[in-house]
């Protein structure tokens, strides 16, 4: 353009009319967005922002604040990435795509951002990793060596806060870790909608807590543990009880209520340790509540784990043989009650075995009794497998009936199936007391410990089983660890009965359970058991047999840092 | 048959392969051997040991390598990886903050920790200030291979091998478990950075600044 110098002169030529008003390019892909992350293509809908687009073609962004199921803070400053239509870096998980924008997520400006937050956030952090509970699931941690690895130039003391700050009946604070993301405070306003955390003071001093005199006492408080990215906030229960690297995560379905929030059980040998959210747009999205939280401890606490009989421990032959004598006795006259707490594979074995062996065409209802209910997650029914229940009565032809109509001095013989009753322990003893009762119980509850026989069940984290939440919706509890003591799964106990009482029932295992009967059931007709909820694990670990002469148990022997579910 | 036939061949190929003359004497060797056991026997009588354990290091000339345990005992070399000890603090109470480093590293899988808090309102400083302590702090060390990882990974320097005691016979499996109370021994230990020497609790300690409001040229 510099050509056309005015020096020369020239006929006057006319004025070209003025260039037509810069119009974009068509896109590239109409009603869709197209950019470039780090020179890999993504076409993605208009108002997505940059970190959900790079997260499409694997292009991890690193972030603290972000989280998808929260509103946008942008506080952390940990996502910024460089555009080609911004002059300065922007934050990822604000900015939205633009048609032919140029992303980029590792230049050198991205690295020594990252690197100048990691090491403001690490100004104040007390880096107390060997006390803290978070340490190795910690994003501090993991990002520190993944972005900045470089020592502290801080040359002083740190701020000091409170170490040990209890929020309320699930959460412990330790203010000093905090990274000040919001999390907390985004979620107990936007999803438990009970804003009961804040941000107080400024400047350094500045922390999360709670307003003075109140409490945390929400009942979807410890979602507040997993959604903190550092160990600012510390379950009480799991505190200082294991490391998270020697747990090993096996996907499972919490049986607290009938919502049946799925969750990973984190065990360690023979024990689970905790509940954690696991996600499901569909039932529970990331969050579970606090009562579903701690029911992990229903699955080791006060179990039954020896075959009794009159409160006296017989040897499993001797109790299954009483059991099977004492229900040909009463052959024609058996009450049966089954809970619907009891997995789908175990009321399939049962309520055939009650139909066909025991000639029994009618079942009563047992379960925990029906408890407190709230607008999120809780549900009012607390046995997690109702709907099973009723699906499986239906298709077999059995008649359900409230537990109010069972009157055990009708029958001669009673067989309960899961130990789960809307009666107090006092009154169910008194009730059975008069009838010869077999009893198939996960605890040893009194009147459970004082029947004619007692046969230990395994809980639903040491068996393969299946449950029907209250929509109807079937969902898989991969097995954790193997039953303790005698225990065995109710259809174990079915089957060996059934086969003493001269039927032949023959299973190898939860799966045959279920696809010997299940095409029966139209509900249960089309559903993937083996491909639901796969495990990360080939097998669970077998127990360790040097523990049996006193000496502690090894951690690795069944956690194996590869095995661990991934976080939500 | 063909294979028995084959060796017999190879041994008569070369009868005289394997032993000369003079060893098949057999007196000879004999002989020889009775020197040597003799010139230890009068080593051992009339010089003495050097105890330097590095060879390069031995000042005299002497070649004895017996010792007579155990009035005479040889001296470990430094960094020698005896029984584990739990370093205690000025207070007895053991370092250890229970954070499973150790355990994590041991390839053996020999140390079991079972971890426990101290109250807030525990009377040692130390205790409030660290809260957290084994309750249950377990070597087997028939399992352990005295590798020493345990005390490479412990951020708290709060078990060393540095006891220069091997491993006691016991009678029985059970007495090989080291227990807390058995592990912690040793000269009490205090380092600059131990954080119960920067803060009294782990409350928030009173910042007389925070907060307030000064004017420039104004005494806070």
């Amino acid at each position: 353009m510099n050509d056309s110098s005015p020096k020369t002169p020239s006929p006057p030529t006319p004025v070209p009319p003025p260039a037509p008003p810069k119009t974009p390019p068509p896109p590239k892909n109409p009603g869709m967005v197209t950019l470039s992350v780090d020179d890999k293509e993504v076409v993605v809908k208009p108002g997505t922002s940059l970190i959900v687009a790079a997260h499409q073609v694997g292009v991890k962004i690193p972030h603290y604040c972000y989280h998808p199921r929260l509103s946008l803070s942008a506080n952390c400053r940990m996502c910024m990435v460089e555009a080609s239509n911004a002059p300065k870096l922007v934050p990822a998980c604000q900015a939205t795509v633009a048609e032919g924008q140029v992303v980029k997520t590792d230049t050198p400006k991205v690295k020594a951002q990252q690197r100048a937050v990691l090491e403001f956030l690490l100004l104040n952090h007390p880096v107390d990793c060997p006390i803290c509970d978070q340490a190795g699931e910690c994003k501090l941690q993991d990002y520190y060596v993944r972005y900045d690895f470089k020592p502290s130039r801080l040359w002083g003391p740190k701020v000091q806060k409170n170490k040990r700050k209890v929020l309320g009946p699930t959460v412990l604070m330790d203010q000093e870790r905090c990274i000040l993301c919001t999390r907390c405070v985004r979620f107990m306003k936007e999803v438990a909608k009970e804003p009961q955390l804040g941000i107080f003071g400024r400047g350094s001093h500045e922390r999360v807590d709670v307003f003075p005199g109140a409490k945390l006492d929400s009942n979807y408080s410890g979602n507040l543990v997993e959604l903190c990215p550092v160990g600012a906030l510390l379950n009480r229960d799991f505190r200082f009880k294991a490391r998270a690297w020697f747990l090993s995560a096996a996907p499972s379905v919490c049986t607290a209520c009938s919502r049946g929030c799925n969750v990973f059980a984190d065990y360690m040998n023979q024990d689970c340790f905790r509940f954690r959210p696991r996600e499901n747009a569909a039932v529970n999205q990331s969050w579970m509540c606090d009562v579903g939280r701690k029911s992990y401890r229903w699955a080791g606490e006060n179990r039954a784990l020896h075959t009794l009989s009159h409160g006296k421990p017989v040897s499993v032959d001797e109790a299954l043989n009483r059991a099977a004598s004492l229900l040909q006795k009463a052959q024609g006259s058996i009450g049966v009650l089954a809970s619907p707490a009891a997995s789908n594979e175990d009321l399939m074995a049962a309520l055939a075995f009650a139909r066909d062996v025991l000639k029994v065409n009618m079942v009563f209802v047992s379960g925990r009794p029906d408890g407190a209910a709230d607008k999120l997650l809780m549900m009012a029914d607390k046995n997690p497998n109702r709907k099973g229940l009723e699906y499986i009565a239906l298709a077999l032809g059995i008649e359900l009936k409230p537990f109010e109509t069972f009157t055990p001095s009708a029958f001669q013989a009673v067989w309960v199936l899961g130990g789960e009753m809307p009666e107090s322990d006092i009154v169910m003893a008194a009730r059975l007391k008069t009838v010869p009762t077999v009893v198939q119980a996960q605890h040893a509850s009194e009147w459970a410990h004082e029947c004619q026989v007692l046969l230990p069940v395994a809980s639903h984290l040491e068996t393969e089983c299946s449950m029907t939440q209250h929509e109807g919706l079937l969902q898989r509890c991969r097995q954790a660890f193997p039953p303790k003591g005698d225990s065995a799964p109710h259809w174990q106990w079915v089957m060996r009965l059934a086969n003493l009482l001269g039927a032949r029932m023959d299973w190898s295992s939860a799966k045959d359970v279920f696809s010997t009967i299940a095409p029966r059931i139209p509900e249960f007709a089309n559903f993937d058991w083996e491909g639901q909820a796969p495990s990360k694990q080939s097998r669970p670990g077998l127990p360790l047999p040097a523990a049996s002469d006193g000496r502690p148990p090894a951690y690795r022997q069944f956690a194996c840092p590869s095995a661990k579910g991934c976080s939500p | 048959m063909s294979h028995s036939e084959s060796h017999s061949e190879s041994h008569s190929e070369n009868p005289k392969s394997a032993y000369d003359f003079w060893e098949r004497l057999y007196v000879p060797a004999l002989i020889k051997g009775m020197a040597i056991t003799t010139r230890h026997f009068l080593r051992n009588l009339w010089s003495e040991r050097d105890d330097n354990t590095e060879v390069l290091e031995r000042k005299t000339q002497s070649l004895m390598a017996t010792v007579e345990y155990p009035e005479q005992r040889v001296p470990y070399p430094t960094g020698y990886r005896g029984k584990h000890r739990l370093v205690p603090r000025e207070d007895g109470k053991p370092r250890c903050v229970a954070c499973y480093m150790c355990a994590t590293a041991c390839p053996s899988q020999c140390i079991y920790i079972e971890a426990g808090e101290y109250a807030p309102s525990d009377t040692n400083t130390a205790s409030r200030v660290i809260e957290k302590y084994p309750t249950v702090f377990m070597v087997d060390v028939l399992r352990c291979i005295v590798c020493g990882l345990c005390v490479e990974a412990c951020p708290k320097d709060a078990l060393r091998m540095d006891t220069s005691v091997h491993t006691s016979p016991e009678l029985e499996r059970k007495a090989f478990l080291y227990a807390k109370e058995r592990l912690l021994a040793g000269e009490p230990t205090q380092h600059p950075n131990d954080p119960w020497r920067h803060r009294k609790s782990s409350d928030e300690p009173l910042h007389a600044h925070k907060e307030a409001h000064t004017r420039i040229g104004e005494d806070p």
